[in-house]
């Protein structure tokens, strides 16, 4: 699968944005960076057919994630910038790269992006939630009956981190309400 | 029609190069201020980019996707601005 113009011109910009998230001295600067990162993603979602992930992104990544991180920064001191970017040590450099190496080196064994004989689209357990989902669960929606009924505990867990987070959020700004 | 769905997605490519022009200005950018319009151009760029690749695959439900990311592009700027003129102001 050779990548196409736009694959490549969009990594460019995402791995580009996503340092310059990383390494901005400045934390207003780095989060309209990390703006950028999300609106970079977002393309990628749409390109890899995935609209509903694409407009997730869009909602939390670019618009809740950047008001959260500028509430966070109203209500911190903001150091005045003496250099653009971070300082580096190398031997954090040789981590991550050790790191995204070692991360790097399982892609090969992914399937294809729309392969048929991967073993979402061809496995057992798929064709067993798409088979019975509407007889044991009675949610016409085949992903909204893995997540809210098979895999209900696991969304519960999930729910009950979003409110612990939301419960701390609120403590660390002493307010009762999200205004 | 093979063509036409090759030029959109060359034509997305193009929009998103430019977008990579506005985020040198992100990057780089010596005042606060040029890094708002580079976010907002960078914004715009994206929901151009999201339009032609919703025509190439022609898929609705992308335009839908364009139209929320030019409502929070534009909830954005205005939050980075409100933040950078009056510290402390959000929304």
């Amino acid at each position: 699968m050779t990548p196409s113009v736009l694959e490549v011109v969009l990594l460019v910009f995402v791995l580009t944005s996503a340092l310059g998230a990383a390494l901005l001295k400045d934390t207003l600067a780095a989060v309209m960076a990390f703006a950028a990162y999300s609106l970079g993603i977002s393309i990628i979602w749409v390109l890899l057919q995935a609209p509903d992930v694409g407009l997730t992104e869009a909602a939390v990544g670019a618009g809740v994630m950047t008001i959260l991180l500028l509430i966070a920064l109203a209500n911190t001191v903001r150091p005045s910038e003496d250099q653009l970017f971070e300082r580096v040590r190398p031997r954090t450099v040789l981590a991550v790269g050790a790191f995204v190496l070692v991360m790097g080196a399982t892609v090969p064994a992914l399937p294809a992006v729309g392969a048929t004989d991967s073993p979402v689209g061809s496995g057992e357990v798929t064709d067993y939630y798409l088979d019975n989902a509407y007889e044991e669960t009675e949610v016409h929606n085949a992903v909204t009956a893995v997540l809210a009924a098979y895999r209900g505990f696991d969304t519960l867990g999930e729910a009950v981190v979003v409110f612990v987070a939301g419960v701390a959020t609120l403590t660390v700004l002493r307010t009762e309400a999200f205004a | 029609m093979v063509n036409v769905e090759a030029a959109l997605l060359v034509g997305a490519g193009a929009f998103v190069a430019f977008a990579i022009v506005g985020l040198y200005r992100i990057l780089q950018g010596p005042t606060m201020h040029d890094r708002v319009v580079a976010v907002n151009v960078v914004g715009t760029n994206t929901v151009i980019a999201i339009a032609l690749v919703a025509g190439a695959y022609d898929n609705q439900m992308f335009l839908d996707i364009a139209l929320v990311y030019a409502l929070l592009n534009f909830l954005l700027s205005i939050a980075i601005s409100k933040f950078s003129v009056e510290h402390g102001g959000v929304l």
